[in-house]
């Protein structure tokens, strides 16, 4: 599904410098597979999880998405990709403020040109299988933290995308929650879905199938 | 003052929002400046004579013909002089030219003739030597004159020995007797002595001297009266004693005042004659430049409130220490009002200049216009309007966010600026407001517009390209009037002009030359009333009574305006062939049916005398626009000059080259005909027609400036408004675009915020604009008040620039990194 090869990520210092946040990445991960990626804070977990998912392009190497080599894309086209196989999660959650329940699941819909009556009929059935029918017109001020974050997980699959790709999703909730939200990826990765996702929790990772230990911007275990 | 100094310090550490508001500011205040500016020298400031309140005009009118503020007669001034006692002192005046002689070249100077009585009520007086004494007037008792500061610096040096010393004017001997100061002026052109609008400021005083034809003619008024009220006689009284005066007349001389004629004499405040026809258009330059000013407050409340909500965290520390709102309030007012006052300064920069080039453009056309200047007054207007806009463009971002709820602000480090739904619809509401009134101004400048090229795209009936125009004015003395009543000159006058044109059309490049006695779109009009043979005289009903105009052989060939039927007047139409007359195609079809025209007769005297001069109609010629362009052609009928050989003549010259390279030739033909002549004048058909249009070309220009600058302010807060907006939203397209949000849905999120601002706004704007243009109605020509292109035109390009101002903002929101927009505030 993925393979990363000789991938590295820089900042610019001062004077011609540069500061290495990621290097010599070499990573693959099968279809269906479960990552954990886990490191100290600053290891460059969050930049390799935006890189997988297309939103950071000032890298350099070569990565494979499902046999298509997003290094030779262009922006446009690496959109569209993304758009086609990957869903996101947030720590923050990162709903929109403004927008109810059921307009943040519309959102990916409506950005992939689904039609209309489509739209409807796919987030009725989100709502459902996440049982949150009730909760579709409240705003996410109004949710707990566990909520918002079931609301995230939904709108990162509503589009059906095979990659799912998760940073610390559970980092701003209770344990509790934060086990429910495990069961969640587990019983989509039963379903066919790829994820990674970053954690700090050994309990966490261990509902995944294997781990990826960064430091400083090294793979130091499990490559 | 620890406010104001936090308050200087707060602007100088943001240079560039503060040179942004300051300019904003000055645009919006300098308008209002020069506007009031004007307003104060044209209307407020009184009129530079003592006690000017109690001046007044006295005109004559014959409602039923149309005829309002026309002059007196000189027998009719007499009576009021002697007959009225409302008034401590009345004078009668008159517009005068005389030709100086003396120097390299003879010059003719605009004067007045003027009672003596004049400067003591005007109570200006003379900077040298004295005014005239009240017996110093009428025939033989005439030859003095008081002249101005100006004409004794430019032509003698200042000379303070020119006082008792003689002046050769008009070949006859005048002593100077005082020197009028600099500020003096009378008659001012506003007076409008039939017309007399454009006349050039006057430089020479002359006593009356009131000629034996004149004592006799109750008809022929050719003088405007002034006079001083008493200061206790009420309006009614006065009116009242003129009414009495008038219907004496209308007893003892029947033949002179015909009881249907509604004849009438009325007063009128001096300083309300002047003004009049200015207050509208002054007006509505106040209308726009208030809008123009709303539209910049709209601009700065919404700088301000996009700065106070990057401090909302501030304010919400300020008011956790313990700061009140009131407190806060102060603060933030305090801010804008240095603001404005920064503002306020530059603007006097601005209309200090903007006065000046306006000065420039309008001087000929705008009476007291040169009076124009920025006085204390002026200042301290400008002043309270910067202090007025300062607290109204801080009292609103002030009052939106002075209340910051302390939870939010304070909590998880402040997440950005997502708070306040308030401080986002007061915006939204400003910027629909700028648009809203910046089309209004868009709209009103462009009918203005469309009126004005449209005028220009009028035929006037004549065509005034490669035309020259001077004006002669041959002194009585010199050419005296022979058997003619003194307003004609004799055969000197014929041997004259028939020379002068004799001797111009041989001059290389000439196409055709002739005189006339007033030129179309001069400003001036003359007019005559006539009887018609065979038509029975109505006693009730006021005979004829049209525009007349004196001309040469070949003034219709110089002008190129064309025959209709009959023929033009030729050499052979001299002072013994028999009386012919030109008319015009709208006074044959108001009187005669048209071409029915040809041949039949009119006289200007009493058709029931044996002796009548009855003159025949030989030629009908195609409508010309005299007046203005604007208004419909008058009857008018021509007399050939070589019967009716009026002194004062301007010649039309036509040339296939520049003809303003003629004039040297000109002057020396002239000269060698008569050494004394001047040539005053000298200017192109071509000028004297945009002359005409001068005060509506001032209009547009003004009202185009003033609506350019709203839309650009309009244009640049949308802009600001938009890029809070994607600033604001940053966090939100971080995650629409990690979401799957492409480039062109982010454009259309931004844009599309930006249509629905524009779109209230020109909606808003054109219901609006319906509501006002009507104000603009009277300044139209064949434009409506709703000229739907206009309309159009006009809303879809503000809307065009809007969106396009929004655009910048929303292609930088398309570069956005969703990396950095979704990690900056985690
Ligand atoms: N825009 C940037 N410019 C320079 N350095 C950056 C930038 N963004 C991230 N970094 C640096 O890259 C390194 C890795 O950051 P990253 O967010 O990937 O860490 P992380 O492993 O996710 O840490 P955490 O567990 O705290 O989330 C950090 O040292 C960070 O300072
Ligand atoms: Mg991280």
């Amino acid at each position: 599904m993925i393979k990363l090869k000789n991938l590295e990520r820089s900042y610019p210092l001062a004077k011609e410098k540069f500061f290495y946040v990621l290097r010599d990445i070499n990573l693959e991960v099968e279809e269906g597979d479960f990552v954990s990626i886990m490191g100290p804070s600053g290891a460059g977990k969050s930049t390799l999880l935006h890189i997988l998912g297309m939103h950071d392009h000032g890298w350099r190497g070569e990565y494979f998405l499902g046999g298509t080599a997003v290094h030779h894309l262009k922006p446009k086209e690496r959109a569209t990709l993304r758009n086609e196989q990957i869903g996101f999660v947030f720590q923050q959650y990162h709903l929109l403020d403004d927008l109810t329940v059921y307009e943040n699941l519309d959102i990916p819909l409506s950005y992939r040109h689904y039609k209309k009556s489509e739209r409807a009929a796919m987030v009725a059935d989100m709502l459902d299988r996440f049982q949150i029918v009730g909760k579709k017109d409240l705003y996410p001020s109004q949710l707990s933290g566990g909520q918002q974050q079931l609301v995230g997980v939904a709108r990162a699959i509503i589009a059906e995308p095979k990659l799912l790709l998760a940073d610390e999703p559970t980092g701003n909730l209770h344990s509790s929650q934060g086990e429910e939200i495990m069961e969640l990826f587990c019983k989509l990765n039963e379903q066919g879905m790829t994820i990674v996702q970053v954690t700090h929790s050994e309990k966490n990772a261990s509902y995944g199938k294997r781990v990826i230990q960064l430091r400083d911007g090294w793979i130091v275990k499990g490559e | 003052m620890s406010d104001f100094r936090y308050a200087l310090r707060q602007l100088v550490k943001c240079p560039a929002f503060t040179a942004v508001a300051v300019l904003t500011l000055a645009l919006g205040i300098g308008a209002n400046t020069a506007v009031f500016g004007l307003i104060n020298a044209l209307l407020v400031r009184p009129l530079p004579y003592h006690d000017p309140s109690n001046l007044v005009l006295l005109w004559e009118q014959f409602p039923r013909q149309g005829l309002e503020r026309i002059p007196v007669s000189v027998p009719e001034y007499i009576d009021f002089e002697k007959g009225l006692r409302s008034f401590t002192q009345i004078a009668a005046f008159n517009y005068s030219t005389f030709n100086l002689a003396g120097g390299n070249v003879p010059e003719r100077i605009s004067g007045a003739v003027v009672s003596p009585a004049l400067f003591p009520m005007l109570g200006i007086e003379p900077i040298a030597g004295r005014t005239f004494a009240q017996e110093e007037q009428g025939e033989g008792h005439d030859d003095l004159i008081v002249i101005s500061e100006r004409l004794w610096k430019r032509r003698f040096n200042s000379d303070p020995s020119l006082i008792g010393k003689t002046l050769l004017l008009n070949g006859r001997n005048y002593i100077v007797i005082g020197i009028m100061p600099a500020k003096f002026e009378f008659p001012i052109p506003l007076f409008n002595l039939q017309g007399g609008q454009f006349a050039e400021r006057v430089d020479i005083w002359k006593p009356v001297a009131f000629s034996q034809d004149e004592l006799k003619s109750r008809g022929s008024r050719s003088y405007g009266v002034i006079a001083r009220l008493r200061p206790n006689a009420t309006s009614a009284k006065w009116q009242a004693e003129i009414d009495t005066t008038v219907a004496n007349w209308v007893k003892a001389f029947p033949n002179n005042y015909s009881a249907r004629n509604r004849f009438g004499a009325k007063i009128y405040p001096l300083h309300e004659q002047v003004v009049a026809g200015m207050r509208k258009g002054l007006f509505i330059l106040i209308g726009a430049v208030a809008f123009v000013l709303l539209i910049a407050c709209a601009n700065l409340a919404t700088m301000l409130l996009a700065r106070a909500s990057a401090r909302e965290r501030e304010l919400a520390i300020r008011m956790a220490l313990g700061a009140g709102t009131w407190r806060l309030l102060r603060q933030m007012l305090t801010e804008s009002i240095a603001l404005a006052l920064a503002g306020g300064a530059a603007s006097v920069l601005l209309s200090v200049w903007g006065l000046e080039l306006l000065k420039r453009v309008g001087a000929r056309t705008i009476p007291r216009l040169n009076e124009v200047t920025l006085d204390w007054t002026i200042l301290l207007v400008t002043a309270v309007v910067a202090i007025g806009s300062g607290i109204l463009f801080g009292l609103i971002p002030a009052l939106a966010s002075a209340k910051p709820v302390l939870t939010e602000a304070l909590k998880e480090g402040g997440r950005g600026s997502t708070s306040g739904a308030r401080p986002n619809r007061v915006r939204n509401m400003l910027v629909i407001a700028e648009i809203a009134l910046a089309l209004v101004l868009l709209v009103g400048a462009g009918l203005l517009m469309k009126s004005f090229a449209r005028l220009q795209g009028v035929n006037p009936g004549f065509n005034a390209s490669h035309v020259l125009t001077i004006e002669l004015s041959l002194p009585q003395t010199k050419y005296p009037s022979g058997a003619n009543p003194s307003y004609l000159g004799g055969d000197s006058t014929r041997n004259f002009y028939q020379e002068t044109l004799r001797r111009i059309a041989r001059l290389p490049g000439i196409e055709a030359v002739a005189c006339t006695d007033i030129l179309p779109l001069s400003g001036t009009n003359s007019d005559w009333s006539f009887s018609i043979e065979g038509r029975e005289m109505n006693k009730n009903e006021p005979g004829p009574d049209e525009e007349i105009r004196v001309i040469t052989p070949d003034y219709f060939r110089v002008l190129q305006t064309t025959l209709l039927k009959g023929r033009f007047f030729t050499e052979a139409d001299n002072a013994d062939a028999p009386p012919v007359a030109i008319v015009n195609e709208v006074l044959a079809r108001k009187y005669f049916r048209g071409g029915d025209a040809l041949g039949k007769r009119i006289t200007l005297g009493d058709p029931r005398k044996p002796d009548a001069k009855w003159i025949t109609i030989i030629g009908i010629i195609a409508n010309v626009r005299h007046r203005a362009l604007e208004l419909e052609p008058q009857p008018e009928y021509y007399i050939p000059h070589a019967q009716f050989p009026m002194r004062d003549m301007i010649l039309a010259v036509r040339s296939a080259q520049d003809p303003r390279s003629l004039t040297a030739g000109i002057r020396r033909e002239i000269q060698s005909i008569d050494p004394d002549q001047p040539l005053a004048n000298v200017r192109t058909f071509d000028r004297v027609v945009s002359e005409s249009v001068a005060p509506r070309r001032l209009s547009v220009v003004l009202l185009g400036i003033f609506a350019a600058i709203a839309l650009v302010l309009a244009a640049v807060g949308t802009y600001g408004v938009i890029s809070y907006y994607v600033v604001q939203r940053t966090h939100e397209i971080g995650v629409r675009m990690a979401l799957g949000a492409q480039r062109s849905d982010v454009l259309r999120l931004v844009v599309g915020h930006a249509l629905k601002l524009v779109g209230i706004g020109t909606i808003i704007g054109v219901i609006l604009a319906f509501l006002s243009t009507r104000l603009l109605s009277a300044l139209l020509y064949n434009v409506g008040a709703f000229d739907v292109t206009t309309f159009v035109f006009v809303t879809i390009s503000l809307a065009t620039i809007a969106l396009l101002a929004s655009y910048i903002p929303a292609l930088r929101a398309t570069r956005a990194d969703p990396v950095t927009a979704l990690s900056h505030n985690a």
